[in-house]
């Protein structure tokens, strides 16, 4: 690639990876906890409500959700667990409800339980920020994040082209040889260059996904026309709506639903039913779940209300459609090769955040060598360290907050809180990284970060005793975070050593002047050269 | 800017450049939905990074905006939109 062609390429890379690198972060840190969100719903259950025996099964559940609820009736997702749960559509709430068969008391009212949803603050942290969506057409955060993956995909293309002509060279060329920053600089190329496939994944799923909307409206618009919006629905959805004559039925029990879910697909693990017009004889049941042993596991028994088989789709027995969409999930989410996968994609998320966040200091550090000093290369120095370390304490706390309210008179604004106390930390930890030096902020919150991590399984222990550990969900999630602690610690360990080994850059200690050495990287020094040549 | 709107102006050709594979290959369009949805993704992504090749900044987006105009014309010319299905 030519000199001037390969400068454009890296201002491309370096443009993307600024605009769309703070985002990432907080979407891949929370991702990477949230690989393991079935087991983190687990673990924030506390102990004491785990042992309150389910007052009623899925059927009992059921019955008292769609008496009282008639939304319900029209569609519910069932979750089968010890303690069962239905999740529909409140019209009068205009929000989704979820109720559990702990909530009803023995005379069947449905009683105000206070529960921790730090699974699904996580969850929402990672796809859309945590930024709300408030019932519009359009869900404004995961578009946002679409957008953004839009933007990490061209970063990654664009990287590639950059280190492609040396990618030998710089596999495994993880050395400063006395400038520490190229050290920096090879562990962000050796990162980016291992990770690229799990990279790519993430970039165009995520952009398949957090885009849909806006690609489904403009395919419209553009080439397929209004003909395309009930072709979308048709061809994704399991079944067609209900068409209800008003005959209602008597439904089933939900262990027979299973039962002949089982007898037309053996292999099916249950993760939910659907159930679209409950108790009217148009109405059908889909038992979703996975056949394990392929990357698109997802499959679905459809099943009518007298447990007649409408549809089965399961590997080998589905449309083009549904085989290419089950592994865009898939792949996303990780859960289709077990526990060992699973905890390769935490571990590539973390490096990932990592990643990230190296690339917005050597962007800072870089423009402030090649432009000399500049307020802004300062300004988005700080403001990177401040959102880093108010999203790693703040998840931090928000996990804190979800062991320890339960257990104090404050236990009903749990899931307030938990979304609280993470922007509160943010919003602080942003505002104080403006004003300290990016130095003595980073080498403070490194000290801290671990601290917490560490905190929480030590706190878990504390209140539930035992049962933290011996339990297999509550076990793994606190090696998790333990894990995290110990990385963190690690990247401490390797700032402490950098600052003992070399003169920081300027930029840390907020003294930049125009007489600082510039510093410029080896493919910009190979771009300049080129560039040189050429016009000579 | 010049990043912006290549990726802006990307997102469109790219739909319509894979709505003209749809209406090319012979097969019913709606059978492969989703493999269009990330072929689309993915060409996006490319073609927001080609636009960062040339040296100077309106070549390329000229070149957009004339192969938008000439994907819509080109798909006005096929039996997809609102008649094929």
């Amino acid at each position: 690639m030519k000199g001037e062609r390969l400068r454009r390429m890296i201002d491309l890379h370096a443009w993307l990876g600024m605009v769309s690198g703070l985002a990432l972060f907080v979407a891949f840190f929370a991702g990477a906890i949230n690989v393991f969100h079935h087991e983190l719903h687990h673990w924030q259950e506390p102990h004491s409500a785990e042992q309150a025996a389910a007052p009623m099964g899925m059927d009992g559940l059921l019955e008292q959700v769609t008496e009282q609820y008639p939304d319900a009736r029209k569609r519910l997702y069932l979750l089968p667990d010890e303690d069962p749960g239905v999740m529909w559509f409140e019209s009068s709430e205009g929000d989704w409800v979820t109720a559990h068969a702990t909530d009803f008391n023995a005379e069947g009212v449905r009683e105000d339980v206070p529960r921790s949803a730090l699974a699904d603050f996580i969850n929402e942290l990672h796809f859309a920020l945590g930024i709300p969506n408030p019932g519009w057409p359009i869900n404004i955060g995961m578009t946002f994040m679409g957008l953004i993956s839009v933007m990490y995909g061209v970063a990654l293309f664009s990287g590639l082209l950059i280190h492609w002509p040396k990618i030998r060279k710089e596999f495994f060329a993880l050395k400063h040889e006395g400038n520490m920053r190229r050290y920096w600089k090879n562990l962000h190329n050796v990162i980016g260059i291992i990770s690229f496939p799990f990279h790519l994944i993430m970039s165009v799923t995520g952009a398949a996904m957090g885009m849909f909307t806006v690609v489904a409206v403009l395919l419209g618009a553009l080439v397929f026309g209004p003909q395309l919006r009930g072709v979308i629905s048709e061809e994704t959805e399991v079944w067609s709506a209900v068409d209800s004559q008003g005959d209602t039925v008597t439904m089933p029990l939900m262990d027979d639903v299973l039962a002949a879910a089982r007898n037309e697909l053996p292999e099916l693990t249950v993760d939910w039913l659907e159930i679209r017009g409950y108790g009217d004889a148009a109405g059908w049941i889909d038992v979703a779940g996975s056949v394990p042993g392929y990357l698109g596991h997802h499959a679905h028994v459809v099943l009518d209300p007298t447990l007649g088989p409408l549809r089965v789709i399961a590997p080998g027995q589905r449309s083009v459609n549904f085989a290419s969409l089950s592994p865009v999930y898939s792949l996303h989410f990780g859960d289709y090769g077990g526990l060992l996968v699973k905890l390769l994609y935490f571990a590539l998320g973390l490096l990932g955040s990592l990643l990230f966040v190296s690339g917005n200091i050597l962007w800072c550090e870089r423009r402030s060598d090649r432009t000399g000093p500049s307020r802004s290369s300062a300004f988005l120095l700080r403001l990177t360290l401040g959102v880093c370390a108010g999203v790693v304490i703040g998840i931090a706390f928000s996990f804190l907050a979800s062991k320890l309210l339960p257990h104090t008179p404050l236990a009903g604004l749990v899931a307030v809180a938990e979304r609280g106390v993470f922007a509160l930390i943010l919003v602080l930890l942003v505002a104080w990284s403006l004003r300290a030096s990016p130095l003595r902020f980073s080498s403070q919150m490194l000290r801290l970060a671990p601290l917490c991590y560490l905190a929480i399984p030590l706190l878990h222990t504390g209140l539930e005793g035992a049962h933290a550990w011996l339990e297999a969900d509550n076990r793994l999630v606190n090696l998790l975070l333990l894990a995290v602690a110990a990385c963190l610690w690690v990247v401490r360990r390797q700032f402490r050593k950098r600052i003992r080994q070399a003169e920081p850059h300027p930029l840390w200690v907020g003294k930049v002047s125009e007489g600082d050495p510039k510093h410029l990287t080896d493919t910009e020094l190979e771009a300049d050269a080129e560039a040189l040549n050429s016009a000579t | 800017m010049r990043y912006f709107l290549g990726i802006l102006l990307s997102l469109p050709l790219s739909l319509m450049l894979v709505g003209l594979l749809a209406a090319a290959l012979p097969m019913p369009w709606q059978g492969w939905l989703v493999l269009q949805l990330i072929v689309a993704i993915t060409l996006w992504m490319v073609l927001a990074l080609l636009v960062a090749l040339p040296a100077k900044t309106w070549p390329p987006m000229a070149a957009l905006l004339v192969a938008n105009l000439a994907a819509w014309l080109a798909l006005q010319a096929t039996p997809l939109y609102g008649v094929g299905a």
